[in-house]
């Protein structure tokens, strides 16, 4: 046989559309958005909490993840470990993270038992025990947790980042999770409270996908119509704003590599130069030929690789440069980052946004193919104050860039001299030439 | 309750052929999305990997991105991700896989690059390409063992429970000193030895018929010829540990941490998966013996569990994770651990654990077919280990039919605490909480 020696033509994607979910609400106030997904032999259902961390009391921060990993430690209806071998019996999944803007709660079980599932979700949030000894462990293994966290260089650069680029007023710039001391201030009464004054039904919203039949609002409603609390409650969402610029060397004695996070603080889904900046970080830090993983990966091998990462809120964001260099090639690392961030005479091109719009919107349909896909999608952004219609208008915005906007989004938000930079590596080895290549780091603790 | 057939009835089309030159070939379409999964399996991981050669197999596939006749430097990566496709390959003990998948319009292009690389990729390799990947592999090392906390464990337990000679003595990430020997030259007879037509199976799940997958993957791959065929030397099982092999380090950790290793039946024979549904009771989720136990009843572990590593070279391994509460050595969690192995190893699990134990399987099984990527991959991986693809639609039925009486003969036979290795991870002398 012949070999081929053209290069195939590519024939162009059809254009995908986000299907709309169907959408109900109980009469507790609950809406139900439910996304059928033919073929699915697993469901997924995520319950969204509209509980911004800021709700938290301040000295005992960490208490809506404490009191989220009791849920399912025992109901009412299942105590103890039932409740959990409950859940294992049908093959069923429960996780969920309590997050800055929203707690959400993510089922995964086989479709044909999620009637039974959404049964128990409904309990783990109405009923759930919540005992001392629950919290008390809880609270233990959160404890442990900080110290793995904090001993892993990229989780602590992360950390550091995000102090460095929100203010302290604002809870966004601190763990999730709450700190050590914070957790360690934890009671079981705390957590009782938080759960009665936080998980209610109005304002939260439950997403469902899978192959579903007619009968899922039935089912939906039979598990979540009788969740009733008392009164109302006002829920104040806040608003971070950017830090003055930081350069910190987070000491790591005798570390092979450094991780490094250089950028700043960013915009959310909302603002009209979202769709810009997706393009500008993916063809900067996306790609795999992107300008700065081009250079500093495949043509001078100091990285594994290198990444611009674009971390939206639900108000505002974080934009960095993310990677891990070994040490010796740090400062020359950075500065060619530094380089490669300003555009100002190197425009992002026509070719790059192409490919930047072909890239997001092509993959689209693989990304949203699974119940899990499209379950996580839309629960994020619920839970960040938009809507499923989202994924729609975005893929248009994307298709509205242009070369300019890309680079005047980019411009304004990643200014080459007033950017933040977190290094966490050896400081001894680090220090002297960081400094000398015109980083002034301060050492943090 | 929904559209779907019950999960133990699975039937995902299979379609399959065999090219003149050796190349197996499937199809399972699914027009559910207008996307397609392209997903190529090389039957050769780190255990082809012979002394002295450690890491290659992983270097090299680095260097399957380094361009071919027709593909300049990154450009099968860049170019595809450009058409909307999520591209990348691993590397494993047991194989190298290559995969994208990307709108259906592109399929013949991923397929033709694919067949370029495969057709002349050792006569493009210079120095300079392997010089470059070689240190972002050793940065990749850097970034993903040696510089994260107990990133080493599993070089340390597979040299533990294999020994440092065996096949699957080492890991994939390799040694410092074996990446420095590889060459160009080296390289290029690795290439011509494992990638071969006929070491290699090309599966498309998505938007594509049978007749069109075959038609595109003969017209991409038909022409090459075949070079190099040979057999793999049959493998031989080892029997299980004696004499509980303990390795002790330390380490900038922050907590104590222990794990047991041992030695298993291959994947996917019902003694293995006897095995997997043991160490599921014994530590695979909160309801399981180890979290109940050492976690929840006598608080003396951060975290316990259980898992099974799935191989197909003659053994298998299996794992407990022990990590202790910061501050605190792991002895009250290793003795507490121990005792729960015995009693597995001695009384076997209940029927309720079994059943949950399947089903959790189950959950895990068909999550991973609901994507058509990791479907394409589960497809490759039984036709290229198994000789068998049509063994992802059965093989729930397999695991549901494993009896509790031959999990608990299994466990008796290949997870008592005396065929164990042991690693423990002590935190560095000042280091450590006061």
């Amino acid at each position: 046989m012949r070999r081929p020696e053209h290069r195939p033509e590519v024939k162009a994607p059809p254009r995908w559309i986000f299907p709309e979910p169907a959408r109900w609400w109980l009469d507790n106030g609950l809406q139900i958005l439910a996304l059928h997904r033919p073929g699915q032999y697993i469901a997924a259902v995520s319950l969204v909490l509209d509980t911004p961390l800021s709700s938290e009391p301040s000295d005992i921060e960490g208490v809506a993840t404490i009191t989220q990993r009791c849920l399912d430690e025992g109901t009412a209806t299942h105590p103890g470990p039932t409740f959990a071998e409950r859940l294992e019996d049908i093959g069923a999944l429960l996780s969920g993270s309590a997050g800055y803007a929203a707690s959400d709660l993510l089922l995964e079980v086989p479709a044909s038992r999620l009637s039974e599932a959404l049964l128990l979700l409904a309990q783990a949030i109405s009923e759930p025990e919540l005992r001392a000894s629950d919290v008390e462990r809880h609270q233990s293994l959160r404890l442990a947790e900080i110290e793995h966290t904090m001993a892993n260089s990229s989780n602590r650069a992360q950390v550091a980042f995000r102090q460095a680029c929100i203010p302290g007023r604002f809870r966004a710039s601190r763990l999730a999770g709450g700190t050590a001391a914070t957790v360690a201030a934890i009671a079981s009464d705390d957590v009782a409270a938080y759960h009665a004054r936080h998980y209610r039904p109005e304002g939260a919203t439950l997403v469902i996908s899978g192959d579903l039949t007619n009968e899922v609002y039935h089912q939906a409603a039979a598990a979540f119509g009788g969740w009733e609390v008392q009164g109302t409650l006002g829920v104040h969402h806040q608003t971070p704003v950017s830090r003055t610029p930081h350069c910190w060397l987070i000491d790591r004695p005798g570390a092979v590599q450094a991780d490094i996070r250089l950028g700043g603080f960013g915009i959310d889904r909302g603002d009209p130069r979202w769709a810009d900046l997706q393009v500008a970080t993916h063809a900067l830090g996306g790609a795999f030929l992107s300008r700065l993983n081009r250079v500093l990966r495949e043509e001078k091998g100091f990285t594994y690789g290198v990444h611009l990462v674009n971390s939206p809120m639900r108000d505002g964001g974080l934009l960095a440069v993310q990677s891990s260099f070994r040490t010796e090639v740090v400062p020359e690392a950075l500065d060619l980052a530094r380089q490669l961030l300003d555009v100002t005479g190197k425009p992002i091109t026509t070719t790059e946004v192409l490919d930047a719009v072909n890239y997001t919107n092509g993959i689209a349909p693989l990304r949203y193919s699974t119940a899990q896909g499209v379950t996580e999608r839309v629960s994020s952004l619920v839970g960040a104050g938009l809507s499923a219609e989202f994924v729609n208008s975005n893929a248009l915005a994307l298709t509205r860039v242009t070369p300019e906007s890309a680079t005047q989004a980019l411009t304004e938000l990643l200014p080459p001299d007033a950017l933040t930079l977190v290094v966490v590596g050896d400081a001894e080895a680090l220090r002297e030439p960081l400094v000398a290549a015109g980083w002034p780091v301060t050492l943090k603790d | 309750m929904g559209n779907v057939a019950s999960s133990d009835q699975l039937n995902y089309p299979i379609h399959q052929r065999t090219l003149d030159n050796g190349l197996r070939v499937v199809v399972s379409p699914d027009h559910s999305v207008p996307m397609v999964a392209v997903n190529l399996w090389y039957d050769v991981g780190s255990r082809d990997e012979r002394p002295g050669e450690h890491g290659w197999a992983h270097l090299f596939e680095h260097l399957m991105f380094s361009g071919s006749d027709h593909v300049a430097t990154g450009e099968h990566l860049n170019l595809l991700q450009s058409l909307g496709g999520a591209v990348n390959a691993t590397t494993w003990f047991d194989r190298t896989n290559y995969f994208e998948t990307l709108p259906v319009g592109a399929l013949e292009l991923a397929l033709w690059m694919e067949a370029d690389r495969l057709a002349s990729l050792p006569s493009h390799l210079d120095e300079t390409s392997v010089d470059t990947q070689r240190e972002v592999v050793k940065e990749e090392k850097r970034q993903r063992y040696d510089n994260v906390p107990y990133g080493d464990a599993m070089q340390h337990l597979v040299r533990l429970v294999f020994g440092p000679d065996h096949p699957y003595g080492h890991t994939t990430i390799g040694s410092m000193v074996d990446l420095d020997a590889a060459t160009a030259e080296r390289a290029a007879n690795f290439f011509r030895n494992h990638y071969r037509p006929d070491n290699a199976v090309l599966t498309l799940v998505g938007d594509v018929s049978a007749k069109e997958g075959f038609k595109r993957a003969e017209r991409a791959f038909g022409h090459l010829p075949a070079w190099n065929r040979r057999l793999r030397p049959p493998v031989t099982s080892l029997p299980s540990l004696q004499g509980v092999p303990v390795l002790q380090v330390q380490a900038r950790v922050p907590a104590a941490a222990t794990w047991f290793a041992w030695r298993l039946p291959p994947r996917d024979t019902p003694d293995f998966d006897a095995c997997e549904l043991g160490l599921v009771a014994l530590g695979g989720g909160q309801t399981s013996r180890l979290h109940q136990q050492l976690v929840r009843n006598l608080g003396v572990a951060a975290g316990a569990g259980a898992s099974a590593v799935p191989l197909v070279g003659g053994n298998s391994f299996g794992l407990v994770q022990l990590r202790a509460l910061p501050g605190a050595d792991a002895s009250a969690a290793i003795e507490a651990a121990l005792t729960e192995v015995e009693r597995l190893a001695a009384e076997g699990p209940t029927a309720a654990e079994i059943a949950r134990a399947k089903a959790q399987y189950a959950r895990e099984w068909l999550s991973e077919l609901a994507a058509l990527d990791s479907r394409a991959d589960m497809i490759s991986a039984y036709a290229t280990l198994h000789s068998d693809p049509e063994r992802v639609n059965r093989r729930l039925a397999e695991v549901e039919a494993v009896t509790l009486d031959q999990v608990a003969a299994m466990c008796a036979a290949y997870l008592q605490p005396g065929q164990r290795a042991q690693l423990d991870y002590q935190q560095e002398v000042g280091d450590a909480q006061a």
